[in-house]
This record gives C-alpha cells, structure tokens and sequence, in this order.
C-alpha cells in the first residue's frame, strides 16, 4: 500500500494516533445509568448462565471496540489517499490515440462502424484504468487533444464527439516515456506508429469498390473536347460493380463491370454530349463496406473560343502563340487603331495601355503608361524570380523558377495581387476589379516566350478571364480555394461554412462533394473526391498479422479512500444498528 | 399514621372489606363459623364418648345412668370446640418497597382483608412481620373489633433488610405454637431459597397457604441501555447491557423461578396464589376462599 498524500511514517503516525484516541474515549464512555430493582437474583441467574456459556458474551465488548477503531482507521487512512496496486492499479497516465483516419467510416458485419468499435474499446479502456490514472484522448486528425485527468465521465463525452475525419491521417506526436500510449485503429491508413505504442485493432475484413481516379481532361485532338477519365479498384470479394456517370442536363453514361479481387477497371467517358456543369460518378457493388469511395465529383467547363484582340506593334512569339491556341479567335491591332469593341472577350496589350481601362479583362505586357495602371518607378535590372504563387489559377502548371529576365518596372503592388515577385519588384500582378494582368517585363525583355509553360500561361490567363476553369481537386478535410474573402457554395447552391486564412478561403469537406468559390464575377470550382487507393482498400491492414493489445482491468473504478469512506459508513451503520439492538457493546 | 397510611386504608377499602365478608358468607352458607371442632375432647357441648372415671375427674360429666345400670363411674366425654389459629407471614424486606403500587402496600392490603374475614370468624390471627429474622409481631386477636389494631400492626411495618425467610420462620416456629393456617404473603425473592422456609412451616405441620406478589416492573422490565443494576436489598450492582434477547432470557427466568415455586406448593399440597400488585386484591382474596384454606 503506498500512499498519495501523505509519508508512509505519516500515515502510520496518524493510524496510531487515531486508534489510540479512540481506545482512549472508549474508556472514558459514559457510566451506566444506576437503577434500583428489587432483587437481583434473577438478573444473577441470566447473566451467569449467559457469560460462562457464550463466547459472544466475552467477544462483545471487544468487537465493539474493533468496530469504532476500525471505522476511525478507515476515516483516517482515507486522508492520505492510499493504493493498493493490486486492487486499483498504479498511478499512471494512458494516452488513447483514435484514428480518425476515413477507413475507420468501414462498416462492420455487426452494422457498426470500425469507428463505432474504437469508441468502445477506448471507453473500455477508461474501465480498465484505475482510479487515480489519468486519461488523454488524441486523435489522427489533429482536431481533438485534450489534457491529462482521471474524469472518465469527461472523456467519454469528449469521445462521443469526435468521429472520423476525411483528413490525411497522422500519428500524433506522443511522450511514450510519461504515459503508456494506446492506439485503436483499424491499421490501415497508419502503418507505422513509435516502438511503445501500444496497438488495439478494430479491424475486419470488407468488401469495398471504390472510384480511386476521376478527372474530367481535354481532348487534345478535339479543340474544345473535354473526355472523363474513371478508374475504380476492387478491394474485396470478386463481384460486379455499376458505374453511372450523370450530368446537370440530365445526360448518363450507364455501365456494369465484373472485376475479380484488386483488378483495377480504368475507362475513359466521352463529355461531349454533357452540358456544363458538375458531373458526378458513382459506383455500385454488393456488400460495399466503404460508401465514401462510391462518389467522386468534376466540373466540366464552357465550351466556346475566347474573341481575343492583340493591341501590339508587332510581336511575333506573342501573336504565333495565340494563333496556336485553338481556343482563341484572335484580332490584331495597332495601338493606334485601338477602338474598344463589344465583340471582344479579351485585350491583350504589348506595352500599351488605353487612357481608360476596357470594359473587358486585358493582360498588358510591359508597363505602359496609362491613368488606371500603377505608375513604374523606375527599372531593374535581371530581376531573379523568387517567389511565385502556384495556387493562384493562372500560374496553374506554369514554372518560372528558371526564367530569366533583362530588366522590369518596379511598381508599387498596394490592391493589386502578386503573383510572382522578385526580391525587388513585382513581375507578375493581378488586379481584380477591373480584371486585368500584367507583367512588369516584357517579352523581349525576357526569355519567357520560349518557355514551355507560357502558352499555359497564356491559356490560363484567358481561362480566368472568361472561361471557367476545371475545378481544383482536393482531398476531404479541410479544403482550401485559392481565392481570398470568397462564399463557398455547395453543387446545390447552398452557401457552405467557410473562414479566411493567409489569402485563401478555407471550408470543411468531410464527404466528397463538388464545391465552388464565389467571389463577385469569378468563380472558383473545388472537386473533392476521396479517390485515394490508400483509403479505399479497407483490407490493407497491419492487424492481419499484427496482435491486438490487450489490458488488465481492474476491481476498483475509484479511489482507495471512496471505498474506505464506504465502508466506515457502512461499518457506522452496522455499529448503530447493532448497539441499539444491543448485539454489540 | 403518615397519609399514606390513611389512604392506605380509607373508606373504600372497608367498604370492599364488607363486601368481601358478605361475598364470603354467601359462599360459605351454612357451613360452621367461628367454632372449629377439634379432636382434643374438651367441654363443648357435642358428645364424644365414654371412659372410666378417675379421680380428678370433673364429676359433672359423670353417666349416671349407666352407673345404675353398669355399677360403674362412667364419665362422658364432649369434643373440644376452639378457634382456628391463623399466621400472616408478611414479607417486610426491602425488596417488597419495589413496584408501583409497591409490592409492600399490596400486602398489606390483603393481609388486611384477609385478617379482617378470619377475625369475622372469630378466629384467632396472627400478623408477623419478617425479612432476616422476626421484625414485629402482633399478639394473636379475635373479633371484627380487632381489625383496627391489626390495621395499625400493618401500617407500622416498614421495609428494610434482606430476605431470610427459612431463618425467620425457624425463630417463629420454635417458641410453641399451635398448629394453624400459616398464609405467606412474599415476593419470595430469597437468596436462600424459598423451599426450605416453607419446609420449616411444613415440619410443624401447618396449613400453609402462599401468595405471591410481583410488580408489573419484575415481570415485564422497562429497562434499555448500558445499566448498573442495584439490589435493594443488599446493594450489590452489576453493570449490564440490555438487550432484547437479555430482556427474553429474564422473564424467561421469571417465569421458570414462578413455576418452581408453584410446583414446590403443588408437590406439597400446599395453596398458591400469584399476583401482580395491579390485580384487583379482593378477586385475590376470593380466590383465598375458593381453595377453602380458611374453611376446615
């Protein structure tokens, strides 16, 4: 027995101190109450007949006085919080690491989840601890972390909060030296965990066929084609799975495939009789364990060339570029000859600049002089391309780490959007309202025309100008849309809980779903889709071969001194009961 | 007299003496009252028998007839008629205070009546007072008139000392006595034993008649809780728990030392009568006459 609040000197002084007062005030208990009778030879008869045949007789007085110690004892000792390891285990920390990781969403032959199991098995575990163990819940999601305490009641509601999450699943940093670590996982999106991490399986086979790729892509034959491509797995029994592609205009592509164990079936769709919108895939199999993996979502863009006018006084790697784009209908044009037109989509300016910005979005080359542009302040020379913003949607698939530059405007960037920047100016600014790009070099200043990515570069520009673009794929969780101060809105229109971080637009996707960022004119589409062969095979588990922990329970679910106290409230009852009844002394 | 005393033995109780005499005689009608026959021959006026005369005898009791017939002194014999002697032992030891009314007063009260019925028969009554020895004695009395003499006797005894009835009795019965009705009136709480006083009483061949008085406080103690009991008779204490099943095992034993005395009386012919000092005393004393130990 060790004790918490106190020495072991310390509780012994205080066990004897108690015992000895209450032997002492046993002692000096109240005399008897004197009262005359008229004969006392009966009386003498009872209790002399009683005394010499009972041993009870001669034992009362002393388990009364057991009684009253024991009881003072028990009230004393419960002060220093005693512990007895055998009966409520030792003091010690547990940390339950719950993997929230989407597999766990795998239903179970029971009709559970592999979630629903580790909720139970981590409350066993709060059963097994003793009373004075402390509990911490984390979790793979990084979402739940609470502190170190011994209040199950606490925890156990924390648990019936969390779920699994659709996020990329981590094993959380843990001090295995403090607290014993356990983990509950199904052992399929986590593998590896530290060497003193206990491991506690709710894993089961299932059948599972899932969408593990689904994009929708030009066709690079087809100008203005667009084709889907799916591939979906099959994780469990050999079985036939209905795939349906369905569009916003009502269009479906039905088809039905037999696939054996892990056969992959990959298809390409043909879009071109689908109207724009979302388009959604789906897939069908019996006893699928795992529906997260049955949806994935796309968007499939405008179909119609941008009406383009090139404002330049000749510009040969400009013009041949965009006569090469076979989504371009392209106009040339002086700078002096420069009228603005209704039938133009998009301006493009070669170090010009009208006095008034277009009504329509221009990408200007160059810093030309006009009102509505920032002023140049002066130039500088071989500007090195330092920094550069990927998710922004006209820097999508274009690299300019390695372009080199003559010589820039330097430009004051305040309201306007950097895209990419050197050390000294910005190279690349967008300005949203009015739409415009340029860039601060121009393109004989440079050697960027001769880089792969600037036809790219140039279509993404037109594309964010007038077209809507593929929509971003993404992983659920929490889901990020390049695009600051926007309303995310759901495929049915309906506005989506979203905050702002570090410029972009943040919202929570636990399913997949097809979402779209909406700021004013623009309008961002974000496709999230599991489409992850990691996730989807729900049978790729350690626990086929590795054990499940397991852990002794103990008797006791509190502290020492609740029992203690119990029991000299019981004893207390015992003692009353039987001294007024007289049985006891 | 002290007031209790006076209310002792007030009005209503001598009313209800009445009543007992009325009561007693319709009883006893017709049976002989007041003259006892006895085998002693004597001057009394029924015939006996004969014997031969001798000189000294009372020649006035000579058969002159049968002298002239028989030439021969005989002398008539006639029975001898004398009144009943009857002996109230009243138990004056300090265990008799005991009970509400005390056990004491009871006694009194129905050695009184009883007193009262035998003076009514001109017999000749006894009242003796006694704890470890013979406390006080009243000379034998005969006649109603007497009864206010025995009342005053009775007030006068006080309770005191331990009970020692064998001792008592002894002292009493060595002085000569005559054979008689010996009525024992006790708690017959004697450490010594009640069986070998009334063995004396037994020996000297008096009728004996025993009455038992008890408190409702003996028979059924009140007591709970941690206690030191207290004899009253000789102040030894003893501290003891009550318990219930303490309480049981007393009036068990109660009960057991009852039926003892009881049986001792049945086994020896002698008359019983228990009671507690809140039953009506003249229903006892009727029970007194309906065993007939007054009536020989």
């Amino acid at each position: 027995m060790t004790f918490l609040a106190l020495t072991a000197a310390q509780a012994g002084l205080l066990a004897a101190t108690t015992v000895g007062i209450i032997i002492g005030l046993y002692l000096l208990k109240l005399r008897h109450r004197r009262v005359l009778i008229s004969s006392s030879i009966l009386w003498r008869r009872v209790l002399d007949e009683r005394q010499s045949h009972s041993l009870w007789e001669k034992l009362r007085r002393i388990i009364s006085i057991v009684i009253a110690a024991t009881i003072a004892l028990l009230i004393a000792l419960s002060l220093a919080r005693p512990e007895i390891e055998s009966l409520t285990g030792k003091n010690e920390r547990i940390v339950i690491v719950l993997d929230t990781s989407p597999t766990m969403n795998t239903n179970t032959s029971d009709g559970k989840t592999r979630w629903q199991h580790a909720a139970e098995r981590a409350k066993s575990l709060l059963d097994s601890g003793g009373p004075t163990t402390e509990f911490r819940v984390l979790d793979t999601a990084e979402v739940t972390a609470s502190a170190f305490t011994t209040d199950r009641n606490e925890v156990r509601k924390l648990i019936d909060t969390m779920s699994s999450k659709s996020a990329e699943p981590h094993f959380p940093r843990v001090d295995g030296r403090a607290a014993q670590v356990y983990f509950i996982s199904d052992g399929v999106a986590i593998h590896s965990t530290p060497s003193f991490v206990k491991r506690i399986s709710v894993f089961e086979p299932a059948n599972n066929v899932g969408i593990t790729a689904f994009e929708i892509r030009s066709v690079p034959s087809t100008p203005l084609g667009y084709e889907a491509y799916l591939e979906i797995q099959n994780f469990g029994q050999p079985t036939e799975a209905g795939l349906t592609l369905s569009g916003p205009g009502g269009q479906r592509i039905i088809k039905t495939v037999r696939l054996e164990t892990e056969q992959t079936y990959k298809d390409v769709f043909d879009l071109s009789q689908f109207a724009e919108g979302g388009i959604r895939a789906t897939v069908q199999a019996k006893d699928d364990a795992f529906p997260m993996d049955d949806v994935a979502f796309a968007y499939l863009p405008i179909k119609r060339k941008t009406r383009t006018l090139l404002v330049t006084k000749g510009n040969r790697y400009l013009e041949t570029a965009l006569k090469l784009d076979n989504y371009v209908e392209l106009s040339v044009t002086e700078p002096a000859s420069y009228r603005e037109s209704p039938n133009i989509d998009t301006y493009i300016f070669d170090k010009f600049a009208p006095n008034a910005p277009p009504a329509r979005p221009a990408l200007i080359f160059g810093t030309p002089s006009a009102p509505w542009l920032k002023p140049a302040a002066g130039e500088i020379q071989k500007p090195e391309i330092t920094t550069w913003s990927e998710d922004h949607p006209i820097m999508q698939y274009v690299s300019v780490h390695d372009v080199a530059i003559e010589r820039a405007a330097r430009i004051d960037a305040d309201n306007l959007t950097v895209v990419a920047a050197s050390k000294q100016t910005p190279l690349i600014v967008v300005s949203e309202k009015p739409k415009w790009v340029m860039l601060t070099f121009s393109l004989e200043a440079s050697d960027f025309a001769f880089h792969v990515g600037f036809p790219v570069f140039i279509e993404n520009v037109l594309a964010w100008f007038n077209r809507d673009q593929l929509a971003l794929k993404r992983s659920p969780g929490i889901v990020d849309v390049p695009l600051a101060n926007a309303q995310v809105q759901t495929i049915d229109g309906k506005t989506d809980a979203s905050e702002q971080q570090l410029g972009k637009t943040i919202f929570l996707a636990n399913e997949p779903g097809l979402f779209a960022g909406v700021r004013g004119d623009t309008r961002v589409h974000v496709a999230v889709n599991l489409a992850n062969p990691t996730f989807s095979d729900v049978n790729r588990s350690i626990f086929k071969t590795d054990r499940t922990a397991a852990r002794q329970q103990f008797w006791l679910r509190r502290e020492l001194w609740f029992y203690m106290l119990l029991a000299s409230a019981v004893l207390i009852s015992i003692e009353w009961f039987t001294y007024h009844r007289r049985i006891t002394l | 007299m002290s007031t209790a005393n006076v209310t002792l033995f007030d009005d209503e109780f001598l009313k209800k003496l009445e009543y007992l005499n009325i009561i007693s005689k319709r009883l006893f009608a017709g049976q002989l009252r007041a003259e006892r026959r006895t085998r002693k021959r004597g001057t009394g006026l029924e015939f006996a028998d004969y014997r031969a005369y001798v000189a000294g005898d009372d020649f006035r009791h000579l058969d002159w007839k049968a002298y002239l017939r028989l030439n021969r002194l005989i002398l008539k014999l006639f029975e001898e008629e004398e009144d009943l002697p009857i002996y109230f032992f009243v138990d004056s030891s300090q265990s008799m205070s005991y009970g509400n009314p005390s056990k004491l007063d009871y006694a009194r009260r129905v050695c009184a009546a009883l007193c009262y019925i035998g003076l009514a028969n001109l017999d000749r009554v006894n009242v003796i007072s006694f704890a470890n020895g013979i406390k006080s004695e009243m000379p034998p009395q005969r006649g109603k008139g007497r009864i206010f003499k025995i009342f005053r006797f009775l007030m006068e005894i006080t309770p005191g000392g331990e009970t020692h009835a064998r001792a008592s009795f002894k002292t009493y019965c060595t002085e000569t006595r005559r054979r008689g009705l010996a009525v024992v009136i006790s708690d017959m709480f004697d450490g010594n034993g009640f069986e070998s006083a009334l063995d004396i009483l037994r020996h000297v061949r008096h009728d004996i008649f025993v009455i038992h008085i008890a408190s409702h406080e003996e028979i059924d103690p009140m007591l709970r809780g941690e206690l030191q009991l207290v004899d009253s008779e000789n102040n030894v204490s003893r501290e003891i728990t009550i318990t219930p099943s303490l309480l049981a095992a007393y009036r068990a034993e109660f009960n057991k030392y009852c039926e003892a005395i009881e049986s001792y009386c049945g086994k020896y012919q002698l008359g019983y009568a228990r009671t507690v000092t809140d039953f009506p005393f003249e229903e006892l004393v009727l029970k007194v006459f309906r065993q007939g130990r007054f009536l020989k």
